[in-house]
């Protein structure tokens, strides 16, 4: 049962780096030097889906709370700057795109779009140190609490999380050449491609860094299966930028999604049966079992959440499939 | 610097604002509900032209409510780990809840209803917008069932240091929630009401060209707020028994059941001040002043016969002024609620000292300092951008404005691609 949800809390927060990240990639792109119409294009390609994209955090915290309550606090309190960090970008993306077309001023919407980018930059960034906090072991102390920030800082975390960023900024450029006009998106591919392979070579760079860091080496449990998947990654990466230049963007799009998706499966699978590793006391790990809320709450949560969770796939996939398609002509502008 | 004193600093300062928001998108978007649902039935180009422009506001709105309750979501992780570790077995479980069951479905069809005008058929479409006001009571319901669990544990029993969950059945039958409840809803709609009536207001005041759509939503934002003004005294004033036999300690003073009460905590905790600071009394008392002040909405009602609300202008004028007491009421309401359990985060069961993270006091203060300063930004920001919006009238509202025309709010025209 524990693993049950454990694989629901990887699956929303998978899924809130492949929509989240399309949204967090595009605020970035909102960082070159376009006019001003481009630039509003850009956030209304993402505009129906960008209310339902953020949700998959909410949700994602929501599980880790309600299912496994001490991972929550140790997790987010151990991992303390770069959550403030990666929170900080999320509050302002979300005020960012959803506000900036309201006043009507040019320069208010173009400071606007620069409040988008920086929180952009923030929450990839945040999310990423996050990530790779994980994979390189948190100081646990048998008391049970982790201590201390400076553990964050470390060059696999600065390199996972400018991998991140490569990351998101590739799938947001794929995002918008599936989804704009064929004219803008011929005009944005060749950046696309460009930036689909600095995020391969910016995890490629990640993945060494790790391998030579101990504290990764000692906190993977196993080592082969995260090598495997960081292959994968850059792997997926590789396919998008061929069907990039086969004007296959659906497939793009699908690969890039996959590329975000694997960092979780990646972290989840190389500690597992460990969700936090203790880097002071190796009994002071925690594993996913430990960390999940008693038998009584997993049942409750089961018979209660569970059965809605079609409804919740489904709508989001409404969602996708009312809106698909490229904003030519008819796609409402409001962001 | 204290760890403790600025991690409860901060949780306060989010939750008003958060607070601030929230009732404004409870209330409004009941009345949008009604105002949607009457353009479907009637087909009169009035209900849309209102949905629109109330529409707007409440989306506008909406951000700060999204912004500050995700940064609330986080806070219980960041600066309150004690409160996962020890009692998030039980308290975990309708927040989880919450965020699956009502926040996520809520975000995803408010994305669909804002950009499906001109798109969905005419149901579906409104259909939207029912489900994203289900949703929001909804998530009222499951956060206030957390909340009322740290004010009344129940359903639950400790073993080894940890409370596990028993009865979730007496986490919905808890005494503290359902009058709580009702007494928050109803507020929200006051809140909403009074919004609503009072932007119509002072376009009635302006003499806009207006008049007929202004005429429709203050008489809609009069009725609803009187009525929801009965019902918040009256949910209230209920809730006095329950929360004194709950939390004898809530209310100051000295009770033979809060002797009691102390006496026993102080032998199973040791001793301590058990007793929360007079300042959430003070304010509960001003709050029932503005609850008295708003029943008279009940002598403004009868002024909607042949319009005398706006041809004596006066009434006019106390609605605008009365606009900021609702939002007052609903902050010193919540203080009254938290403060009053103090030193618990869960009444009886956890002291607020056991539930904080462990986080270094300089750290703790820049996130203090920093995400105040954000939200309260971002809060200042969207007031400003409501009020333009209030002000400008229904003329053309960006909220469903048809794609064919040429966005009258952009400075230079858009090209064809988009």
């Amino acid at each position: 049962m524990e693993l049950a949800w454990y694989a629901l809390l990887g699956l929303f927060f998978a899924g809130y780096l492949v929509l989240g990240g399309f949204d967090y990639g595009v605020g970035l792109l909102l960082a070159r030097r376009t006019d001003p119409a481009r630039r509003r294009a850009a956030l209304n390609a993402v505009g129906p889906f960008f209310l339902g994209n953020e949700v998959w955090l909410v949700a994602a915290v929501g599980i880790l709370f309600g299912a496994f309550p001490v991972l929550e606090g140790e997790l987010l309190a151990g991992s303390y700057p770069a959550v403030l960090g990666a929170l900080a970008g999320v509050i302002l993306v979300t005020a960012g795109v959803q506000l900036r077309s309201r006043p009507a001023s040019g320069w208010a919407r173009t400071a606007w779009d620069r409040v988008i980018v920086v929180g952009s930059l923030l929450a990839a960034l945040g999310w990423g140190v996050v990530l790779a906090g994980l994979l390189q072991g948190v100081p646990r102390h048998p008391d049970g609490h982790v201590v201390g920030v400076t553990h964050l800082f470390t060059p696999f975390a600065a390199a996972a999380a400018l991998a991140l960023v490569a990351l998101v900024a590739a799938h947001g450029a794929t995002f918008l050449t599936l989804r704009l006009p064929v004219t803008e998106a011929d005009r944005l591919r060749p950046l696309a491609r460009r930036l689909v392979l600095t995020a391969a070579g910016a995890v490629g760079t990640a993945a060494v860094v790790g391998l030579f860091s101990d504290r990764v080496r000692v906190a993977a449990q196993r080592p082969a299966v995260g090598v495997l998947l960081a292959v994968g990654l850059v792997a997926a990466l590789l396919v998008a930028r061929t069907a990039l230049g086969r004007r296959r963007e659906g497939v793009a799009f699908a690969a890039t999604a996959t590329a975000l998706a694997l960092p979780v499966l990646l972290v989840g699978a190389t500690l597992w049966p460990y969700a936090l590793v203790s880097t002071v006391d190796p009994a002071a790990s925690l594993t996913v079992t430990e960390a999940a809320a008693s038998a009584p709450t997993l049942r409750l949560l089961g018979w209660l959440a569970v059965p809605l969770l079609p409804a919740l796939l489904g709508f989001q996939a409404m969602c996708l499939w009312i809106f698909r398609g490229r904003t030519e002509g008819r796609a409402l502008v409001y962001w | 610097m204290d760890t403790l004193l600025l991690a409860r600093l901060q949780f306060a300062a989010t939750a008003s604002v958060h607070f601030l928001f929230v009732a404004v998108t409870l209330g409004l978007v009941t009345l949008l509900v009604g105002l949607q649902t009457a353009w479907l039935i009637t087909g009169n180009p009035r209900f849309e032209r209102l949905t629109r422009f109330w529409g707007q506001l409440y989306v506008i709105n909406y951000v700060l409510g999204i912004a500050t309750g995700i940064v609330m979501e986080f806070q219980f992780g960041l600066n309150w780990s004690g409160l996962s570790r020890y009692v998030g077995n039980v308290f975990g479980a309708p927040l989880a809840i919450e965020t699956l069951v009502a926040f996520f479905l809520e975000s995803t069809f408010l994305g669909m209803w804002i950009f499906g005008w001109h798109r969905l058929r005419r149901g579906v479409h409104l259909a939207l917008l029912y489900g994203v006001a289900l949703t929001a009571y909804a998530s009222a319901f499951w956060i206030l069932v957390a909340n009322s669990w740290l004010q009344n544990p129940v359903g639950y029993e400790v073993r080894d240091g940890v409370a596990h969950l028993t009865d979730f059945s007496a986490l919905l039958t808890n005494p503290a929630l359902w009058m709580a409840f009702g007494h928050v809803v109803s507020a929200a709609l006051l809140t909403g009401g009074m919004l609503m009536a009072a932007v119509s207001a002072w376009h009635l005041t302006r003499g806009t060209a207006d008049f007929g759509l202004f005429r429709t939503s203050l008489r809609i934002g009069v009725v609803t707020a009187t009525l929801a003004i009965g019902l918040v005294q009256s949910f209230g004033f209920a809730q006095f028994g329950s929360v004194g036999a709950i939390q004898p300690t809530k209310f100051g003073g000295t009770s033979p059941d809060a002797e009691a009460l102390i006496a026993d905590w102080t032998a199973r905790f040791g001793p301590g001040d058990y007793l929360p600071p007079v300042l959430a009394n003070a304010g509960l008392g001003f709050m029932i002043l503005i609850g008295f002040g708003l029943g008279l909405l009940w002598l403004i009602l009868p002024l909607l016969w042949r319009d005398w609300i706006i041809r004596l202008r006066f009434p006019l004028w106390l609605l605008m002024i009365a606009l900021p007491l609702p939002f007052v009421a609903v902050i010193l309401g919540w203080i009254a609620r938290e403060v009053g359990r103090q030193p618990w985060v869960a009444y009886g069961l956890l002291r607020v000292d056991q539930a904080i993270s462990p986080i270094d006091p300089w750290l703790m203060a820049t996130s203090l300092i920093g995400f105040t300063l954000l939200l309260g930004g971002l809060a200042v920001t969207n007031w400003v951008l409501l009020a333009r919006h209030a002000a400008a009238g229904a003329a053309d509202p960006a909220l469903g404005r048809p794609p064919t025309q040429p966005p009258a709010d952009d400075s230079r025209t858009e090209p064809a691609f988009v």
